[in-house]
């Protein structure tokens, strides 16, 4: 199946984790979640998505000067941000559990 | 370190920034670098980690960067497109308009005195709209408390008849009637009335002050005195095209520059500048124009007028001065003009008679 809309959904979510994890820029986000498992995420959305997540004031973020290349910008995670991370994360709890246990159901697709 | 940094960004990095760059164009600045800002950075490493295809396709990554950011598509504008307001808008202002006045109102004075003044305003509102009405029909004639119309007691009549339906108005009795509970039209018809009404005694205000003198015809006389005078101040002087002019400046036949030219008219009488016209620029660059005497009395007839530096006033010696400069023969805009004929059949100067003097 197609992931790219399933993504989608749960791209603020991991990204905000990620960042909570540890402060990142670009490349290394979007590095940290292919590593997860997250492999068919696109850079561009990952850079869109720290933007927005930033403009909303979930994310801060710094310009950090690079001896081997143009400077990159870290992106660091906000109180604001980490209320959204941990509502979210429940959400999705709530949300996988109800879809595992539809799957799971007798006579569902996964028996 | 900046310019190391600046030259290890790979050039084809760099133009796909830019092309991204370019499909931005419809944000502002601050969104576009927002968006942008760390971008070659990541792209560089990502390329330097092997990544293959990254940069393939600019308008496919300009589309997705702006989606994930949640930026509108391109072309298509952040802001909200204008919209006509809606009569539940337009109602809900009036609300709150009319809240804040009465707020405003009760601040100010006792409601018992609001009350007792809005009378007065139904009667002073339908005298407005009868005057109006006679001032706009037959020929002119001033203000006066009863409005004539020309007919014995036809005024006092159509006077009566607009009291009783402007209360009636106030009264709510008769359409468009007052306050809030009422059609959106009855109120914006009400509000244009009022507003007419205040601003209509405006165009009969010159003469306005007849009817309490008692002496109409002269305040009409007077009216017209005023306007000469406004309109010769405003044509006195000297014009070309319309526009004032500061000085002049007369060059002779063979187009040399002219010294101490007397100007006059068919008339005799002298084409002089008001002192206040000879003026050009403003505050330490003012200049102003300075008359050639005869004897102690300027004439503002002669040019080109002397010049000087003068912060404030004119070169009449009466005037608050202020700061100024030497007095000197400002330098001609043309240094010196084309040579010309005289018209045919003109003789040479040698054969002039003299003119009798007029």
């Amino acid at each position: 199946m197609d992931t790219t809309q399933l993504l989608k959904g749960v791209l603020d979510l991991t990204v905000l984790s990620v960042v909570d994890d540890e402060d990142g820029y670009g490349y290394d986000v979007l590095r940290r979640l292919r590593a997860g498992g997250l492999t068919e995420v696109g850079d561009a959305s990952v850079y869109g998505t720290l933007r927005r997540l930033y403009a909303a004031g979930a994310l801060t973020s710094y310009v950090v000067p690079s001896e081997e290349g143009p400077h990159r910008k870290y992106y660091g995670i906000t109180p604001a941000g980490r209320d959204q991370l941990r509502q979210q994360t429940k959400e999705w709890r709530s949300f996988s559990e109800t879809v595992t246990s539809i799957l799971d159901r007798p006579g569902g697709a996964s028996r | 370190m900046t310019e190391h940094t600046q030259t290890l960004v790979p050039p084809a990095v760099e133009t796909f920034v830019e092309e991204v760059r370019a499909r931005l164009d419809d944000l502002t600045t601050e969104q576009r670098d927002e968006l942008l800002d760390g971008l070659a950075a990541d792209l560089t490493e990502q390329l330097a980690d092997g990544a293959e295809g990254v940069l393939d396709d600019p308008a496919a990554y300009a589309t997705e960067l702006r989606a994930a950011a949640g930026l509108p598509e391109h072309g298509r504008r952040g802001l909200p497109r204008p919209q006509l307001p809606t009569p539940q808008r337009v109602e809900a202002t009036l609300d709150r308009a009319r809240a804040a006045w009465l707020r405003r109102v009760g601040d100010t004075m006792p409601w018992e005195l609001v009350e007792a003044v809005r009378p007065a305003w139904w009667v002073a509102r339908a005298w407005i709209a009868v005057t109006l009405l006679d001032q706009v029909t037959g020929s002119w004639e001033p203000v006066s408390l009863l409005p004539s119309f020309g007919v014995p007691l036809l005024g006092a009549a159509i006077l009566a008849v607009a009291v009783v339906g402007s209360v009636l108005i106030g009264m709510d009795r008769l359409w468009p009637g007052a306050g809030p509970e009422r059609s959106l039209v009855a109120r914006l018809s009400l509000i244009a009335l009022n507003v007419a009404a205040v601003l209509a005694p405006l165009s009969f205000g010159i003469s306005g002050p007849g009817y309490l003198s008692g002496t109409p015809y002269d305040e009409y006389t007077g009216y017209n005195q005023g306007y000469d005078d406004a309109s010769r101040g405003l044509s006195a002087g000297l014009r070309n095209d319309g526009e004032p002019v500061r000085n002049v400046f007369a060059y002779d036949a063979s187009g040399q520059p002219l010294r101490g030219i007397q100007l006059f008219d068919q008339e005799g009488r002298p084409m002089a500048l008001q002192p206040n016209q000879a003026v050009q620029g403003r505050g330490d660059a003012r200049r102003v124009g300075c008359a050639w005497l005869n004897g102690a009395s300027p004439q503002y007839n002669v040019f080109p007028l002397a010049e000087r530096l003068q912060v404030r006033g004119t070169c009449a010696p009466t005037d608050d001065t202020g700061r100024m400069g030497p007095v000197a023969i400002p330098v001609p805009p043309l240094a010196q003009v084309p040579p010309v004929n005289r018209p045919e059949g003109i003789p040479r100067p040698a054969e002039v008679t003299q003119v009798p003097p007029r």
